[in-house]
């Protein structure tokens, strides 16, 4: 059982308990403390549920069944169809820009700030286990190449937001907010005026908060100041292009969006991420509200 | 672990604001209900209602709000 | 992959994803905020006292719009200074109507009796998200009591930046308010007159209009500190005296001139009604801040007042919010005090002020209306609130204010007492 932390504030109950290693909160509207109970043991639940399903980084779970298949043909159950389904569409609106079987490049980049920039031999050599075009799924089915990776890390967090929030609406009619680490969402608007307060920090000031309202629906942010390589004098983001395995160039340091769910922020602010010097340009496009910095 | 963190919350109305040198999921600190400028608002507009009749002067905070015979 | 909108799209896979048929739709489930409270107000001795309940209600429209309504009653009855200053002998004033008569005793204030009255006015509000950055707010209040009518209309718009940090605001607020008295408009400067004779007055009607103009600023200083800024600039234009308001005019030796106006069939009444100017241009500075302590609030805020009529006043206000486990006590004080009108006066003197043969007022404007006097008022006031369930709260509120006219150029025998009101409030809000 994850341990959780339960703290009365002042016109809101705190719950608070870390998983996929990120801090995850939850701000609930509500005065009864064994609803609070209830709903802070539902959600952390269910949180760690999803990360044991879909963590990259265990051993007993159906990623690494499927990415340890050797070639073989793997049979997947409903959530986890759903959530390939979702890839596999974001895959092909994005063009290959998402793509569930980049993560493998990990393996050439390491983001520690460094000009620790790869051998491009090196980059094409993975590239050949990278692409979701090179996948065969069909009914519930999924069949990959020998050292192929799949990675649902990209929507893993953004869903259990949505998944708890989906939760927690049954169990309360009052505003909750779910936190993951950044990926946030609420269940209603607060009682009076409506508003949560969110706090985004802003990357490259030190120390510099900016405050806005969210009313309803959630937020998702993609980027990291802290996760770059530079090399004569190019500043290479964290955000790799699949199709070239070479990140990014001149994406924005961080996007946060909203959006009514959390998957849909999140996808929006990774794609963006990908576009490079274009975001703030597909933001618009997409008539979105958003942050970028 | 992920630096970048949007966090934390509680409902502050109205307007935007910036603040510097907190780590945001510290504390909830800021924009409580009791935060809001126009917090106690039937308050408010009874005890404008009632200055303005017994005092000369009135307004400041917006524009608007009823004209009154009591003064 | 090309620039293009893919935002449906997405919304569609996330759909699929959490097995529902729209992610949007689960959002919408706004309710109405309910705020209501009634007030009761009384400045005892037989003056004014309210009764005044008010309901307020506002809730989230889509879009981010937002609508908010206020509906509020005020039942006053009693009786108000009608102007004359206390005298060493027994007076007696002619009703508006000019029916009729009543008296006041020797040494005691004038009071006008037949002051009682209902209002209703009704307020809305309408916000409207214009941008991500930026809102409109239209509103529109009216007001109806028996014998004056109030039209208002205005318009808001505020615009973040800096990051969201910083909010410009600009406001444009218009008024349109007529008077009817009972008995109609007396005419200015003109002698009352004895009960029973024609009485000098007007039409039946006279009107105002109010013009304000506000730009503010509200910033967010650090984590707990809120403070905003506005100035605002408005203009009275119309008729602005009070009708039921007269003045004394005394003799030489400062008692009432019976038989000033003997020209009038004012009797032996020796009073004129007030005549203010017709415009007044108004100005205010007015800055607020919310300061969050470890576990309680601070609320300030102070104004400073300036006008053409030469009234100037400052105005503090300093609520504390004392939190304890859930309920909280709120203790208030507020602090105000003001500068005369220039044309206030306690009395005209026959022979200066008022010629001695025609009996006509001689300077341009006068009035003892009390409130333009030099004054100070200090209010001291305690508010307890309890969360009542998961959507409501009930609060209590005491306040207890006093009003002392400060002139030290109050003549002799013409006691102005100290105004000592109570109000005393319950509020109830809930989420409907």
């Amino acid at each position: 059982m994850t341990e959780t932390r339960l703290k009365k504030e002042q016109d809101c109950w705190r719950g608070s308990f870390e998983v996929m290693a990120s801090p995850c909160e939850i701000l609930m509207e509500v005065d009864d403390q064994s609803l609070a109970e209830n709903i802070l043991k539902a959600v952390s639940a269910e949180a760690k549920r999803i990360e044991q399903k879909f963590s990259r980084y265990r051993d007993n779970n159906i990623i690494f069944k499927i990415n340890n298949a050797s070639g073989k043909t793997i049979s997947v159950d409903d959530e986890t169809t759903r959530l390939i389904d979702f890839s596999d569409n974001l895959y092909r609106m994005s063009e290959g820009l998402f793509d569930i079987t980049s993560g493998v490049l990990r393996k050439a980049w390491k983001f520690d700030g460094s000009d620790n920039v790869p051998e491009s031999e090196r980059v094409k050599k993975i590239l050949l286990t990278v692409g979701w075009n090179k996948v065969t799924w069909k009914d519930q089915q999924l069949k990959m190449k020998p050292g192929m990776e799949i990675d649902l890390g990209g929507v893993g967090k953004e869903y259990a937001v949505d998944r708890c929030i989906q939760i927690v609406r049954d169990m309360t009619a009052e505003s909750v907010l779910v936190n993951f680490g950044g990926d946030l969402a609420t269940t209603c608007p607060r009682r009076r005026n409506g508003f949560w307060s969110v706090g985004r920090l802003i990357t490259g000031k030190e120390h510099s908060v900016a405050l806005f309202q969210l009313r309803k629906g959630a937020i998702a942010t993609s980027g990291d100041a802290h996760r770059y390589l530079i090399k004569d004098g190019i500043r290479y983001s964290h955000v790799l292009n699949p199709t070239t395995g070479w990140p990014v160039i001149g994406a924005p340091h961080t996007v946060s969006i909203t959006a009514p769910t959390c998957i849909e922020a999140g996808m929006l602010s990774t794609l963006a991420m990908l576009q490079g010097e274009k975001a703030e340009q597909f933001l618009k496009l997409q008539e979105v509200d958003y942050w970028i910095d | 672990m992920r630096i970048i963190c949007l966090l934390f919350a509680i409902g502050i109305s109205g307007t935007g604001c910036s603040s510097m040198g907190v780590e945001p999921w510290e504390r909830d600190l800021l924009a409580k209900k009791s935060m809001r400028l126009n917090a106690d608002y039937l308050d408010n507009y009874y005890d404008e209602h009632i200055y303005f009749s017994k005092e000369a002067t009135s307004g400041g905070q917006g524009v608007g709000g009823g004209g009154c015979g009591c003064n | 992959m090309q620039l293009k909108k893919i935002k449906g799209q997405i919304s569609l896979a996330a759909c699929a994803l959490l097995q529902v048929t729209s992610p949007t739709a689960q959002a919408e489930d706004n309710q109405w905020d309910v705020d209501s409270a009634v007030l009761f107000y009384s400045e005892g001795d037989g003056r004014v006292s309210a009764f005044e309940p008010a309901i307020y209600a506002g809730r989230d429209l889509e879009d981010g719009d937002r609508i908010d309504l206020r509906v509020v009653v005020d039942a006053l009855t009693g009786a108000s200074p009608n102007g004359a200053h206390a005298s060493s002998v027994a007076q007696t004033f002619t009703t508006p109507s000019g029916n009729s008569s009543y008296t006041t005793k020797a040494g005691e204030t004038p009071l006008d009796e037949t002051f009682r009255d209902t209002r209703v006015s009704l307020g809305a509000d309408w916000t409207m998200e214009m941008d991500r950055l930026s809102r409109l707010a239209l509103g529109a209040n009216f007001s109806k009591e028996y014998d004056y009518t109030s039209l208002g209309i205005s318009a808001s718009y505020a615009h973040d930046f800096n990051n969201r940090n910083t909010t410009l605001t600009t406001s444009l607020g218009f008024n349109s308010d007529s008077i009817s008295p009972e008995g109609s408009i007396p005419s200015e400067f003109m002698p009352m007159v004895n009960k029973g004779f024609a009485q000098n007055r007007e039409s039946d009607t006279e009107t105002k209009t109010i013009t304000d103009f506000l730009v503010g600023i509200t910033q967010i200083v650090d984590r707990k500190t809120i403070v905003q800024l506005n100035y605002s600039f408005g203009i009275t234009d119309g008729y602005q005296n009070d009708p039921f308001k007269i003045i004394t005019v005394v003799d030489a030796a400062g008692l009432p001139a019976t038989g000033a106006f003997d020209a009038f069939n004012t009797g032996d009444l020796p009073y004129v009604y007030e005549k203010r100017p017709d415009s007044r241009q108004r100005q205010n500075l007015y800055v607020k801040t919310v300061r969050h302590l470890e576990e309680d609030v601070i609320n300030f805020s102070y104004r400073y007042y300036w006008d053409d009529w030469d009234i100037n006043s400052h105005t503090f206000d300093l609520k504390y919010r004392y939190q304890m486990e859930s309920s909280y006590l709120q203790p208030h004080i507020r602090y105000y005090m003001q500068s005369a009108a220039e044309f206030h006066t306690h009395n005209l003197a026959l022979g200066t002020d008022v010629n001695q043969t025609t009996g006509k007022v001689q300077v341009d404007y006068a009035s003892n209306d009390y409130r333009l006097a030099e004054s100070e008022t200090l209010t001291l006031g305690l508010k307890y609130g309890i969360p009542m369930g998961d959507n409501s709260e009930l609060s209590m509120r005491a306040e207890i204010i006093s009003q002392a006219v400060t002139d030290d150029n109050v003549p002799a025998g013409e006691e102005i007492p100290d105004l000592d009101a109570v109000i005393l409030q319950v509020n109830y809000s809930f989420v409907w």
